[in-house]
């Protein structure tokens, strides 16, 4: 019976929506269309170009960007392509490359896990210093970090840890829990209830972490994952100050030292350093929403 | 003035901006009283804490006493006796640390050392900023010992109330086990802590001791010994004839406008897209969305450079212009200062907008469609419904996103480093006129060796930003509600 | 009571520590003077030798070309297979070429044995950060010119120290192209008769000839230069009667870049940006130079012996391309490829007028050498390699494969590549005509604004109803000499408004 009925009155609802909206309707809504693709199209061509055009002087036959014509190479090749990997003698880039990889994967890492644990921990339990160690780390963000720099390397020399990745990698993990808010923020929007049924099975601390928060987390840590590998994926001052010797540079810091002449043997560098994190990007941008977002939206 | 913090009753509901702000600014007297009253009560009640710790101390059983004068002492005696050994040990290494260097890194850190290093002779000498460096490390080292020290009395206090009422003393299984629960948060946070306290507080602090001394110019280069100076640098900088001080004003002036405008076409170049993105006729939305987050995936130099390069004055920007006749500019050159701040600002929002986007659609799928409903079935318009509805939400959802966007902006170094560095304007001390602060602070210490001075500076805006965003955060809502959800 | 007055007492004797230990409490006068009798000890006595097992290793540190070139894998093999039965290994140190001892060397990061240009090399002085050399012990002191001597001698306190043995003088040439000389030059461009292609001996007749090739193609140019790269620039002002500093480079409270006519030299550098493109106010030139060079594009580029190899390996590229095989194409570059000195100057400062009198230019310049680091755990094993490193042959050697030009004198006579280039350069030392940069403290806070001022200067011409600098078509000497004026200041207070500056 009402199926009946909804069918006739479907009907006369689109009759009578013809009626009222009439043509002008569809030519206001194709210009809709028309200027949402269009503006599209305008960002999509803002966002690409650059890279394209990176990639386009990667394939350059000539060292020198001042001689393409305009945008374009005169000549392409794929003989920097060859050289990056093969002209190892003044630019080990192959070596930078692991030796990048190494870093960011071990920063990566341990860093994750320390932002975790820190966050879960500020989030989940309340403790005398907690409200101090929240307004602290606030309050140490603020510092023009770089003019640090003079102590991390005296300090460093003490621990005997210049050209040294893995000392690279203690910074980068030592300071990641700074930046613990976001992943705070995520916790906080877990309600306590489920804690509180696996303590009620008798479930310590600890356990609960292991067998409860981290499967919660996946997403968030998957996020924390990504935005801490590409720190130091692409940071090139800390490195450059701690890294002496060539081999044990990182791609950022090769990449800053490469002469004059070597614009495209410096944009196939960049281009080939940029694929990974583009392939990771483009695998968790899903993480990345929700990750980012799970820390902000606070009602 | 009264001295109770006005309230305004006469709105339900939320009141207008407009008049919580005047409630506001006409509260910070108050508040600003209020603040330095509580804090004389925290300097008028010291004698009464003494009096009650030492009360404390007086009252205490024995064990707990032993454990005061010799850490461990008071478990052992509480038949504890691996946990005492561990408080013994961690005494014993910081005696020992304190024996073999901990003392004399103490005593110069004041004395910043009296040899001065030779290295022709092969005399190594003293070198005075790691002494600095050290003599603070030696000071924290001592803060985790005493905090460990007193973990140690309480715990030995806990044990022996633990006891008193009848219980059987927990053994050493037991009491690990409490590190893992009800304790947990204490053993998480320790590696944190020492990580950040090392890598992060330590250089901080030696940042700041450093402002006082005179480590700068050819000490640097040359190792020689650094003094103590007070507050030279600081006086240096407001008075100098000018220059440092005017140089101060006029980049910290354009260092905020920076920050603001940056902050603000980035979020809303976000917003934009993603709302553009979120139109039920876009189709292919993935695909559309691709293109900003390969933007966001290169890393920052690379594109910063691309920029650089494709707006020289040799570069494709200037070919095109001057291949359809027009005059090339020189978009970075000497006297570019409004263009070279625009392009700037453009590049800065082509790096951050992808990043706000994806913030900006994660919030957006939250948004309760039902409210655009209603909105429609009354008749708002597009545009009022997103002032009304949209705006709202999403500004309220990201305001630590916003403050902590703003911070990065405000300490935004890459942009004007890579693609206007190398330049000192004139009227400007060691600057250019597209410097940030940070910028600024890089050339004077990094460039030119001036690290007091640079040290100086950073207090000084450290002071103005962590000010601003402390009361930004703790009014916030990730700070004051964050039980919210529970 | 008693308690409440221990802990006063304690309270003061911690709060007593701190003020007495201040600053060295005083203790620092004791220690200030160091006797350095006994400077020369460490280069006495037997060669340090490792064993079989461990070899001594001496790390060091060598500029980019010579390692891309080969020429330092040469020498370390040749240095190894001589000194193997000490057991000796010296290894390329592969850090950055510009490194800076200063910081890396004090904690034992350094290398052993450095080659660096003079201004980084002496600025470590200061800071004893380089030895002094036993001159009795080093092979080539001999043969070393004046200019090299004195650029390497470090006063202090009255006495003299020899801080690194000179090995290739480098300066500015002008690099051009032969085959791009017009067929009629004998006519049209050799006023004077003697046979030289006027534009390589006259700058005004550069300043002709640049006009004259963009007037027949606007893609060619002819002599072209970056002016932000005030090492290049500084000539101009120096060819004019300015200078770095005071007193022989070493009174650094007198800077001197507006000195004499030096507004002239600034003038110079305006007119012939006006024959150039954009890319001479920012580095675009630089980065360009040698394939557009290569290319035809520039007939003449101001260049560094160094970059010869470069030079020639992107103009046989270019003959490639053209057709060429590659014997014939190395064959032409090599012809086609020539240096010469800077060319002479107008008195007048002004390259528009035809006749007048000329001066000679002069170019700022350096001398790489070689020194030992003052932390090295194995000095006389780091002389060792210096004087197998100064040797003539090595010397010789360096010449060959990298085209520089030899300081020591019986190098420089001897040299086969660009000997040429290397015997005016030698001339032109002796005449004064090469500048050497400052080593002193302070020489590293001229670069920026001297780049500065310069980028400003070359933009004039294309501000087109805004110039700063020209007046009637012509370039406006008042207003050029008060930007000298002030370059002259902010170096002035880059030095010395802060801490560091009590000299």
């Amino acid at each position: 019976m009402s199926e009946k009925i909804s069918k006739a009155d479907r009907l006369i609802n689109r009759r009578i929506k013809k009626s009222r909206v009439g043509k002008r309707v569809t030519v206001k809504k194709a210009a809709e269309c028309f200027f949402t693709y269009l503006g599209l199209i305008v960002l999509a061509f803002i966002f690409l170009f650059p890279v394209l055009w990176l990639v386009l002087a990667a394939f350059s036959e000539s060292g020198s960007m001042y001689t393409f014509k305009g945008f374009f190479p005169s000549a392409y090749s794929f003989e920097t392509f060859k050289n990056l990997f093969t002209d190892t003698k003044m630019y080990d880039y192959p070596r930078w490359f692991g030796n990048t990889m190494l870093v960011a994967t071990c920063s990566a890492i341990l860093g994750s896990l320390l932002v975790i644990l820190t966050a879960y921990v500020v989030s989940r339990f309340r403790f005398p210093a907690r409200k101090g160690i929240m307004k602290a780390t606030m309050v140490l963000g603020m510092f023009p970090s770089f003019m640090a720099m003079t102590a991390v390397y005296l300090l460093m020399t003490q621990f005997d840890l210049i050209n040294n990745l893995a000392g690279l990698v203690l910074i980068y993990a030592a300071g990641a829990p700074m930046g613990y808010l976001t992943q705070k923020g995520f916790f906080d929007t877990i309600s306590n209830s489920m804690y509180e049924a696996a303590r009620i099975d008798g479930a310590n601390n600890l356990k609960v972490f292991i067998k409860i928060t981290l499967p919660i987390a996946m997403p968030m840590i998957i996020y924390t994952l990504l935005t801490s590998f590409t720190w130091p994926w692409s940071d090139f001052i800390l490195p450059k100050l701690l890294l002496k010797n060539r081999d044990m540079y990182t791609v950022a810091v090769g990449l800053m030292s490469l002469g004059d002449t070597e614009f495209a043997r410096f944009a196939a560098g960049s281009v080939f350093i940029a694929v990974p994190i583009i392939i990771l990007y483009f695998a968790l941008t899903k993480y990345m929403v929700n990750g980012l977002t799970a820390g902000a939206v606070k009602e | 003035m009264e001295n109770t913090i006005v309230e305004d009753t006469s709105y339900h509901g939320k009141k207008p901006i407009g008049k919580r702000l005047a409630t506001y600014f006409r509260n910070i007297p108050h508040r600003f009283c209020a603040f330095f009253k509580r804090l004389g009560g925290k300097f008028a009640a010291i004698p009464k804490r003494i009096a009650r710790r030492a009360e404390y101390v007086r009252k205490a059983p024995k064990a707990v006493k032993a454990s005061m004068c010799l850490p461990g002492l008071g478990q052992i005696m509480q038949k504890q006796i691996v946990k005492g050994i561990i408080f013994l040990l961690l005494f014993a290494a910081y005696v020992v640390y304190m024996v073999l260097l901990g003392g004399k890194a103490m005593y110069n850190f004041f004395s910043l050392g009296v040899i001065p290093p030779n290295p022709w002779l092969g005399i190594k000498g003293d070198n005075s900023v790691m002494m600095m460096l050290l003599g603070i490390l030696a000071f924290i080292i001592t803060g985790f010992y005493l905090a460990v020290h007193f973990a140690n009395i309480r715990d030995a206090k806990r044990t022996h109330d633990y006891v008193a009422r009848g219980n059987k003393t927990p053994n050493f299984i037991q009491s690990l086990g409490s590190m893992f629960d009800k304790y947990f948060y204490v053993t998480a946070l320790v590696l944190p802590i020492v990580g950040v306290f090392v890598f992060n507080i330590l250089p901080i602090i030696f940042m700041i001791f450093l402002a006082f001394t005179d480590y700068g110019g050819n000490i640097v280069s040359t190792g020689a010994l650094v003094s103590l100076i007070g507050f030279d640098n600081f006086a240096m900088l407001f008075s100098m004839g000018g220059l440092l001080g005017s140089t101060f004003i006029k980049i910290l002036g354009w260092n905020i406008l920076w920050a603001v405008m940056s902050t603000f076409l980035n979020y809303f170049g976000g917003l934009g897209i993603a709302l553009l993105l979120n139109k039920k006729i876009v189709k292919g939305k993935k695909i559309w969305r691709a293109f900003p987050v390969l933007a966001y995936a290169v890393p920052g130099f690379i594109t910063l450079l691309a920029f650089k390069f494709m707006f020289s004055n040799l570069g494709p920007i200037n070919y095109y212009i001057e291949l359809f006749g027009g005059t090339g500019k020189m978009f970075f050159g000497i006297d570019s200062k409004w263009s070279a701040r625009l392009i700037g600002w453009l590049v800065n929002a082509w790096l951050s907008v992808p990043s706000s986007m994806l913030l900006a659609t994660g919030i957006l799928a939250n948004l309760n469609p039902d409210l655009y409903e209603a909105a429609k079935i009354d008749g708002a318009s597009a545009w009022k419904q997103f002032i009304k509805i949209t705006l709202p939400f999403v500004i309220f959802a990201t305001t630590p996103v916003l403050i902590g966007q703003f911070m990065g902006n405000f300490n935004n170094f890459g942009v004007f480093f890579f693609l206007r560095g190398g330049i000192y304007v004139d009227g400007y001390f060691l600057a250019s006129d597209t410097d940030l602060l940070i910028n600024w602070l890089y050339n004077l210490s990094i460039d030119n060796n001036y690290y007091s001075l640079g040290a100086a500076i950073s207090i000084i805006i450290f002071v103005i930003a962590s000010v601003i965003s402390i009361i930004v955060y703790v009014k916030s809502p990730s700070y004051s509600k964050e039980d919210m959800y529970r | 009571m008693k308690l409440k007055r221990i802990i006063a007492a304690f309270t003061a004797t911690l709060m007593l520590v701190p003020l007495t230990a201040c600053n060295g409490g005083g203790m620092r006068e004791y220690y200030k003077n160091q006797s350095l009798d006994k400077l020369y000890d460490k280069f006495d006595g037997e060669l340090e030798g490792g064993t079989a097992a461990r070899p001594i290793t001496l790390r060091v540190l060598e500029n980019d070309t010579a390692k891309s070139s080969g020429y330092l894998k040469e020498l370390l093999d040749g240095f190894n297979a001589a000194y193997a039965d000490k057991y000796i290994v010296a290894v390329d140190a592969n850090q950055d070429q510009f490194s800076d001892l200063a910081t890396d060397g004090p904690y034992g990061y350094g290398p052993d044995v450095l080659y660096q240009a003079n201004d980084m090399l002496m600025k470590y002085c200061d800071g004893k950060h380089i030895t002094p050399l036993p001159v009795d012990k080093l092979d080539a002191y001999e043969y070393l010119p004046e200019l090299a001597k004195k650029t390497y001698t470090y006063k202090l306190d009255g006495e003299e120290y020899f801080m690194g043995v000179g090995v290739n003088i480098q300066a500015p040439m002008l690099y051009y192209r032969k085959d791009l000389i017009p067929e009629n030059w004998e006519t049209e461009w050799d006023d004077n008769g003697n046979g030289v292609f006027d534009p390589l001996e006259d700058m005004r007749a550069m300043y002709r000839f640049s006009l004259a090739r963009r007037a027949a193609n606007p893609e060619n140019y002819g002599f072209m230069q970056s002016y932000d790269d005030p090492y290049f620039a500084c000539g101009y002002l120096f060819s004019y009667g300015a200078y770095v500093f005071g007193s022989d480079n070493t009174d650094t409270t007198d800077i001197g870049f507006e000195n004499g006519d030096a507004s002239r030299g600034a003038g110079i550098i305006l007119q012939l940006a006006g024959t150039m493109n954009k890319g001479c106010v920012d580095n675009s030139i630089t980065m360009s130079r040698e394939q557009e060079f290569a290319a035809g594009h520039y007939f003449a580029v101001p260049n560094t012996q160094d970059m010869y190899g470069t030079l020639l390996s992107e103009t046989v590229k270019a003959y490639r391309k053209q057709g060429m095989n590659a014997g014939e194409a190395k064959r032409a570059a090599e012809e086609n490829i020539c240096a010469c000195p800077m060319p002479a100057l107008p008195k007048s400062g002004d390259l528009t007028e035809r006749d007048g009198e000329l001066i000679d230019s002069t170019v700022m310049g350096g001398i790489n050498a070689y020194a030992i680091s003052s932390y090295t755990k194995h000095p006389k094993a780091a002389l060792a390699f210096l004087n197998y490193a100064t040797s003539y042959e090595q010397v010789l050697r360096r010449n060959e494969v990298l085209g520089i030009a030899p300081a020591r004198s019986d190098c420089n006579e001897a040299c086969t590549v660009q000997s040429n280039v290397a015997h005016s350069l030698y001339g032109m030392a002796e005449e004064n005509r090469i500048s050497i940069m400052p080593s002193v403290f302070g020489v590293d806070r001229i670069w920026t604004p001297l780049s500065t001022a310069f980028s400003d200067i070359a933009n004039d011409p294309y501000r087109p109803g805004a110039e700063k600098y020209t007046k009637g078509g012509k370039p406006d000497y008042d207003a050029l000499q008060k930007l000298l004026v002030e370059v002259d200041e902010n170096i002035y207070s880059a030095i010395y408004t802060l801490a560091g500056g009590d000299k």
